[in-house]
């Protein structure tokens, strides 16, 4: 027995020993991007240089969410796509493609401990004791806040990973940029509407970013349908697929049928949370 | 015959692809009038990048060392702007038909520039590389979203009209983009020639 799983040892070292150096290497490429060291100025423009105030959490939380999650994405895939070019070079290199590409995934550390940095801004500019959070308890407060700015900004880079390695379209990281940022829209415009229907809250809620509070009438914050938690967890499963798409691009063998089977559960996992999200929490508005 | 080859070898793809979707977005924002002030903008932004693909030469290689100048080719190219722009007429068509109260004449302008600044920046890049496009289209999408992205820059720039709203007009923002856009195409094309790189021989 040992005899049999004796070599294997070596070789399981090795993967992770060019795992580790990999994933450095672009850890540090995507740190340096120009994209999202932009991105990162803005971020810290809107809410540590600003001299306004910021008293509607709408006013800021979707900061993250556009410049670390939509800029990341644009960012992580360009860098994705930059190694396209010396495929035929790499490609024959004992590292295969979804240990690279798991070494990119890992560069989505980086705008998430700037989501994170954030969220403690925000916090601080507008502690989650305050009325602008409307109607929703404190735990479910904190739901909101890491819903809306932490988890973007992990979940961005990670879709221009998967982009990067599907999609041949060179522009396709804008494009998608524009999509969701219109669907965001529209969706919201839409709840506004109509606050107490089931199907446009789960509309809304269909979406790697949602609002929960709206304010029309100075001073009066309405509180939309959906569970803070639930959106939370349909985000997270939001995230794990797109890991699992972009590792099954040159997945071979078992390894693939197990990207595939896991790829299966996230996404039942995904529309399970959707629903439970879309239906949870409040039954109708709340304006105070 | 020229004209038809040029033509052919467009960016197509690119250009109907983003189109399309410009369609899709624009028609949202017909059909959903209360989110026409933020789906419009984003389908002109998407027709402007349409617009910036149009000059892609993957051959530039060998085009670029034919006879057929830049100008006559620029100028083929250009024709394949009338699809984004015919894009966002028909969108804008069937907004007014849906009752939408825009300024037109200025949504009108806002397109023609929007387009002309993709088109413009476009030939601008193309003096450095074959392929400048997707490079562009980014670029201009940034910058043409950036009052939609970044609210201080809405104080200051706009580059959609709002019905009934305050704060600045887009229309001086886009007559100086139109005359900034011609200015650089002309002087875009007078000084085209070979980037250094390529014209030495290995």
């Amino acid at each position: 027995m040992t005899a049999v799983l004796a070599p294997a040892r070596p070789g399981a070292d090795g993967g992770r020993a060019a795992f580790v150096p990999l994933a450095v290497r672009e850890t540090r490429r995507f740190a340096r991007n120009p994209v999202f060291l932009f991105a990162v100025a803005i971020t810290v423009a809107a809410l540590w240089a600003s001299r306004t105030t910021v008293t509607d959490i709408d006013d800021g939380n979707w900061v993250a969410a556009i410049f670390l999650g939509g800029f990341g994405m644009m960012a992580a895939f360009s860098l994705t796509r930059s190694l396209r070019a010396s495929e035929p070079v790499v490609g024959v290199t004992p590292v295969t493609l979804p240990a690279r590409t798991a070494a990119l995934c890992t560069v989505a550390v980086v705008p998430f401990a700037c989501g994170g940095l954030v969220l403690l801004r925000f916090v601080q500019l507008i502690p989650v004791s305050n009325a602008a959070y409307g109607a929703f308890s404190p735990s479910a407060r904190v739901a909101v806040l890491v819903g809306q700015i932490v988890i973007p900004s992990l979940g961005g880079p990670l879709l221009g990973v998967a982009l990067g390695r599907w999609v041949q379209f060179p522009g396709a990281a804008f494009v998608l940029f524009l999509l969701l940022y219109g669907w965001v829209s529209l969706v919201t415009i839409l709840a506004i509407w109509h606050p107490d229907s089931a199907p446009v809250a789960v509309l809304r809620l269909f979406a790697p970013f949602a609002f929960f509070t709206y304010v029309l009438n100075a001073g009066a914050v309405t509180t939309c349908r959906g569970s803070p938690w639930f959106f939370l967890g349909w985000q997270l499963a939001l995230c794990a697929i797109a890991v699992l798409v972009a590792l099954l691009r040159g997945a071979e063998g078992p390894v693939r049928a197990r990207i595939i089977r896991a790829l299966a559960i996230a996404g039942v996992a995904a529309a399970i949370l959707l629903v439970l999200a879309g239906t949870g929490g409040f039954t109708h508005a709340i304006t105070a | 015959m020229m004209t038809g080859a040029v033509l052919r070898a467009g960016a197509w793809p690119a250009v109907a692809g983003l189109s399309g979707v410009a369609v899709v977005v624009g028609g949202c924002g017909a059909a959903f009038p209360a989110a026409a002030t933020v789906l419009l903008p984003v389908c002109f932004a998407l027709l402007a990048a349409a617009a910036a693909f149009t000059l892609d030469e993957p051959a530039s290689l060998v085009v670029d060392v034919t006879p057929t100048g830049p100008v006559r080719r620029t100028r083929i190219r250009a024709v394949a702007l009338l699809a984004p722009l015919a894009v966002g007429v028909l969108v804008m068509l069937a907004a007014a038909g849906r009752g939408l109260a825009l300024p037109w004449p200025a949504a009108g302008l806002a397109l023609a520039g929007n387009v002309l600044l993709g088109f413009a920046v476009a030939c601008v890049a193309r003096t450095r590389t074959g392929e400048p496009g997707p490079a562009v289209a980014t670029a201009v999408v940034l910058v043409l979203m950036a009052p939609a992205l970044v609210p201080p820059v809405a104080r200051w720039v706009r580059t959609f009209p709002a019905p009934g709203a305050g704060g600045p007009s887009p229309d001086p923002v886009w007559w100086t983009v139109l005359a900034g856009c011609a200015v650089a195409i002309a002087i875009s094309l007078g000084g085209r020639r070979l980037p250094q790189w390529r014209s030495r021989v290995p």
